[in-house]
């Protein structure tokens, strides 16, 4: 009878164990079935740190963004199903946000390389239009007497320019592009204002023009007249209509107005004529020519601009405008007269006498002859 | 019979115990995290990008290394440990090589700082011996405008310096030894110039 019970007992038990090894069989079975992350988790990793490579983050900063946050929702994902009882974890959305972690990676990747890209052809052409300007004003400002405000607007954007130039060269071409930007703001501050002074100040090419014709004409006689080109910087002597001598010659540093007033340091523009020779001794800058500026013209605008209250009621309008010596310098110097090198005014000395006429002009050229046809 | 069957129960329960005992190594992971953390915070992101990155996706295998243990039946964090020590090690390595870095690029930045100076005081004493040709005064004050602004950039590196942006401070000094280079080999061309005359 015992016997009997305990073979009963040995069966059941063989029986639950073997019900036990299957069920583990089972599940050891569905287990390795079931699909893990690993690979797909992988394949992101590596997708974003490629795209980040790519700079990415930079570039195509939103769908990196995204990405990034998908990889770590998988990941997030992962370690909560791996919380659960190994037979009911369950890895499809981590699969899910796996997958759309490296889409997004590789969409990052190939949008980051194509606006790199771009970027870097635009970089490449805006440094080219940014030579162009800062040539432009080599060419044509530079030697202007402009403000110091717009040499140091345009010395500032050679500055961020030449940082913009390390940063493309570094490879960082969104701070390149934030440096060019700044260059460029500079850069064209400059150029607008030297181009404004400039076009400002040949609205008064007309009436030089006539004055110039004017005085060759009067030169065709046989007179000796003087024709200054205070752009060119040039003091022209011409006889029956031909320059037969020129001289290079100094200014004020105000050399781009009109003479308007004492202490303006500009330069007059008009007719005038020699009305005194001075000799050695009896000039402080070796020989001197003085003409009759203020002229009745002179007198007229003077009275006029100070009607207008655009010059102050106790400015005088100025005189004792010579050509003299003492130049050649290098540099425009004088008060508003007219400085040669010695050498130079001994020569006109020697050829011209009292009464010759004196015409100054800003410039004989029109402005596009002076800018070359440059288009600024 | 019956106590072969209990042994085998035994080893069983043993197994399943052993196995849920095998924990996940959060002591190596908090290491190999706070080395990260500080590998940035010395600025590694900035100074040694690559190397940083590297770490940083070292991390992230660590991490799914871990997280594939989890998914067995019987989790073994060998592989993820030994990456989490690679972490822990390369975060020192990396954290070196940040220093490094930093302290390469500061000594570069302040020997161009005294470079840029020296320049500034040469082509300050070469402007008084410019030639003064027909361009002259204009060119030669455009010409010292330069220099200033050259000068102004270096007291702007110096603060940038003083602030500890190393790179920012690198690439702005490195534009004003350029242009103070250009203002110098545009002065001597202009005096040898007026030599060869």
């Amino acid at each position: 009878m015992i016997l009997g019970k305990k073979k009963k007992i040995r069966w059941l038990i063989i029986c639950l164990l073997s019900v036990f090894v299957v069920l583990i069989s089972i599940s050891v079975i569905i287990v390795s079935q079931k699909e893990l992350p690993t690979d797909d988790l992988r394949l992101a990793r590596e997708a974003l740190s490629e795209a980040k490579e790519a700079e990415a983050d930079i570039y195509s900063d939103k769908i990196y963004k995204q990405s990034v946050q998908m990889y770590d929702s998988a990941m997030v994902n992962w370690s909560r199903e791996n919380t659960k009882f190994i037979l009911f974890r369950d890895y499809t959305k981590v699969i899910g946000f796996a997958k759309k972690a490296k889409k997004g990676a590789d969409e990052a990747k190939e949008e980051s390389i194509k606006k790199a890209d771009n970027l870097s052809k635009n970089v490449d052409a805006a440094f080219v239009n940014m030579e162009k300007k800062i040539e432009l004003y080599n060419k044509l400002f530079k030697n202007l007497p402009i403000p110091k405000s717009v040499f140091d607007a345009h010395n500032k954007s050679k500055m961020f320019f030449s940082e913009s130039k390390i940063a493309q060269g570094n490879g960082k071409l969104k701070d390149a592009e934030i440096l060019f930007k700044k260059a460029e703001i500079y850069a064209n501050h400059a150029n607008v204002a030297a181009a404004k002074m400039l076009r400002d100040y040949f609205n008064d090419y007309g009436r030089w023009k006539n004055l110039a014709n004017d005085a060759i004409s009067a030169s065709r006689g046989g007179n000796k007249v003087i024709l200054v080109d205070k752009v060119a910087h040039i003091l022209y002597v011409y006889q029956s209509g031909k320059a037969i001598r020129s001289y290079d010659v100094e200014f004020g540093p105000n050399w781009m107005a009109h003479k308007e007033r004492s202490g303006d340091k500009a330069t007059p523009e008009g007719n005038y004529h020699i009305t005194k020779k001075k000799e050695r001794g009896s000039t402080t800058y070796h020989k001197a020519m003085l003409i009759d500026y203020p002229n009745a013209d002179d007198r007229v605008r003077f009275a006029q601009k100070k009607r207008q209250g655009l010059i102050s009621r106790r400015a005088g309008i100025g005189n004792l405008i010579e050509i003299h010596g003492n130049g050649g310098r290098g540099f425009d110097w004088t008060s508003g007269c007219v400085g040669m090198r010695d050498r130079d005014i001994d020569d006109l000395y020697r050829l011209v006498g009292s009464g010759t006429r004196v015409t100054i002009v800003g410039s004989i050229e029109s402005l596009s002859v002076i800018t070359g046809g440059l288009d600024f | 019979m019956k106590s072969k069957l209990m042994i085998a129960i035994a080893a069983m329960g043993i197994a399943v115990l052993f196995s849920s005992c095998a924990k996940v190594p959060q002591a190596e992971v908090d290491a190999a995290t706070a080395a990260i953390q500080e590998v940035k915070d010395a600025g590694a992101d900035l100074y040694v990008p690559e190397a940083y990155q590297a770490l940083v996706d070292s991390m992230k295998s660590a991490n799914e290394k871990i997280e594939v243990a989890k998914a067995k039946w019987f989790p073994n964090y060998t592989k993820a440990k030994e990456t989490l020590a690679f972490v822990s090690q390369n975060a020192v390595d990396t954290k070196a090589k940040s220093e490094a870095r930093k302290v390469e690029l500061k000594a570069e930045t302040e020997a161009m700082i005294v470079e840029v100076k020296a320049l500034v005081a040469e082509n300050t004493a070469l402007i008084a011996k410019a030639p003064r040709g027909k361009e002259g005064r204009e060119a030669l004050e455009a010409i010292k405008s330069d220099v200033a602004v050259a000068e102004t950039t270096v007291a702007e590196v110096e603060a940038l310096l003083a602030n500890g942006d190393l790179i920012g401070s690198n690439d702005k000094i490195k534009a004003a030894k350029q242009k103070a280079t250009d203002i110098k080999a545009e002065l001597e061309a202009a005096i040898a110039k007026k030599g060869g005359k």
